[in-house]
């Protein structure tokens, strides 16, 4: 295993009878980087997740994972009749029982999740939110080098939300943050890399950066016209090399809207808005449709 | 540190189970009960008879109070992988550093000290037996541990049962199940007209062994029973917990 890699996944597969939750996925996880795991419900992200963290088992392939592992699972693992303090005491106990450090561990953890100013309530008690801290605290407690979090964010309000996000960003300091997540908006925000998977594959997986920089290689464009007809299509369509245009008139405009969908290598957005200029087509409103990661959830899990 | 390990959790889960009010009432219940059979025997051994004071009341006592548990073991048990299962705490602590069977252990010996605190209540008895004369001991001691094993073996029948669900009502159930279905095997034993085959029933039965703790006799196959009933019960247990990685 290289030096800078945190979590490596080869060819990882599991199967349940008459279903492959994960066929053969590869990728790895980078020392000190925040890392998104991307995809519908249902892809195996949970599986791949229980997997790395030592719950099940897999069926085929190997991982390494370099370093102790906390794991937030998908409901927060608390004991609703427990104090915030005495369930962190307890976690420190059963996770490194030959360490005799807990009580400046769990006040450093209480600290770092925000968690000092209610350590004395029972959890069953705390909000959606706070249980959610806790348990991303009782993943944290034992110091491990790498977290696992699966959807850390969900069924969360706003504030909460952003609320875990800059927790996270917190922790990124002195761990390597493996999560899953349906807020793609946090993936923006947050990670340096991701994996997107869909189906028991992984779709794609790599720096985030080059993840949208390969997109920008297409390019769309919205336009608003006075006319257009499939004459025009035929036209743009020969002079250049588009993907697809696309047009229609709303009913209660004179106006019709247009896609069209071109490679941003060949086609200078110029030469199609001059083109639109036309006398005959006459163009009211030209802009660009920007590519963003849920743009890219979309068209690769379809 | 074997032995820390369980105590960490034998801890929480004391600390779980006197904070909830599920003992107090079961305690009060069986405190209720127990103390009306006792007040009733003494009543009946007023009479003129020829039993002895251990006839009329000890050997009675006891063989309710082992009764009384078919349906309290259940209920003691029922939440103890059930509720870990259902608050998805159980993952918690199969990814510890906890072996299973420490986990198991664990569950036991909390499950016996909440039935010994129950239990312990009786102690009244002896002593206002012993207020008015009484002084056979030896009985009073080995009927003490025959209900202590027979608890024992319910125990871990209930924590088997409640490995297996994450629904506390389906595991009290089908501990209360296996515990009546394995007292009823006497029924065959009556009924039987083949004389080997009543003998091992007989010996597979939870009841046949707890009589001779009663009766103040301590036989070596008993204990060799009770051990191997707890032992395949564990066994079980550790099999249906693991059952998550077949």
């Amino acid at each position: 295993m290289e030096n800078n890699i945190a979590i490596d996944i080869n060819k990882l597969s599991k199967s349940y009878p008459g279903r492959v939750a994960l066929n053969e996925i590869t990728f790895s996880v980078k020392k000190g980087s925040v890392h998104g795991f991307l995809g519908p419900n249902g892809a195996g992200k949970s599986t791949t997740m229980k997997i790395l963290s030592g719950l099940i088992p897999e069926s085929s392939g190997e991982f390494k994972v370099d370093g102790k592992v906390g794991f937030l699972p998908e409901h927060p693992p608390v004991y609703p009749n427990m104090t915030v303090e005495d369930y962190l005491q307890f976690v420190f106990d059963i996770y490194s029982p030959e360490k005799s450090n807990k009580k400046e561990a769990v006040a450093d953890v209480m600290e770092k999740t925000g968690l000092s100013n209610v350590k004395e309530r029972l959890i069953g008690n705390l909000s959606k939110g706070y249980q959610q801290r806790v348990g991303i605290a009782q993943a944290l407690v034992h110091s491990p080098e790498i977290i696992i979090l699966d959807e850390p964010t969900v069924g969360l309000d706003p504030v909460a939300i952003a609320e875990i996000r800059d927790l996270i960003t917190k922790l990124k300091k002195d761990h390597t943050i493996l999560f899953s997540t349906h807020q793609l908006h946090d993936v923006e925000l947050l990670c340096s890399d991701i994996t997107l998977i869909n189906h028991g594959k992984i779709v794609v997986t790599g720096p985030l950066e080059k993840i949208l920089e390969g997109l920008k290689t297409r390019m769309v464009i919205r336009a608003r016209v006075g006319s257009f007809c499939e004459a025009d299509v035929k036209k743009m369509m020969a002079q250049f090399k588009l993907e697809s245009v696309e047009y229609k008139s709303e009913p209660d405009k004179k106006d019709i809207t247009l896609k069209i969908v071109a490679n941003a290598n060949e086609n200078s957005k110029k030469d199609i808005a001059r083109f639109l200029t036309d006398d005959s087509i006459g163009l009211l409103e030209f802009g660009e449709e920007k590519l963003d990661l849920e743009e890219v959830f979309k068209q690769m899990v379809q | 540190m074997y032995l820390k390990k369980i105590g960490i959790l034998v801890k929480k889960e004391l600390g779980d189970a006197f904070f909830s009010p599920l003992i107090y009432i079961l305690s009060g219940l069986f405190c209720f009960m127990m103390g009306w059979l006792f007040f009733n025997y003494l009543l009946q051994a007023k009479t003129l008879t020829t039993a002895t004071m251990t006839q009329a009341v000890i050997t009675p006592i006891f063989g309710n109070m082992n009764f009384i548990f078919v349906f309290l073991c259940p209920l003691l048990t029922m939440r103890s992988f059930a509720e870990e299962r259902k608050q998805s705490t159980l993952d918690l602590l199969l990814r510890s550093e906890l072996s299973e069977m420490q986990i198991i252990l664990a569950k036991f010996i909390s499950n016996l000290v909440m039935v010994l605190f129950m239990i312990s209540f009786t102690l009244v008895f002896p002593i206002i037996l012993a207020l008015s004369g009484y002084s056979d001991w030896g009985v009073v001691g080995s009927s003490y541990l025959g209900v202590l094993l027979s608890i024992m073996a319910y125990i871990a029948v209930g924590l088997f049962c409640s490995s297996l669900t994450d629904n506390q009502i389906v595991a009290s159930l089908l501990t209360f199940c296996i515990l009546l279905g394995s007292m009823l095997m006497v029924i065959t034993v009556n009924a039987t007209n083949n004389y080997l085959l009543a003998l091992i029933v007989q010996y597979m039965t939870v009841p046949f062994h707890y009589e001779g703790f009663v009766k103040g006799l301590f036989r070596s196959y008993s204990f060799i029973y009770f051990a191997s009933f707890i032992g395949f019960f564990f066994l079980l247990t550790l099999k249906s917990l693991q059952s998550r990685k077949w």
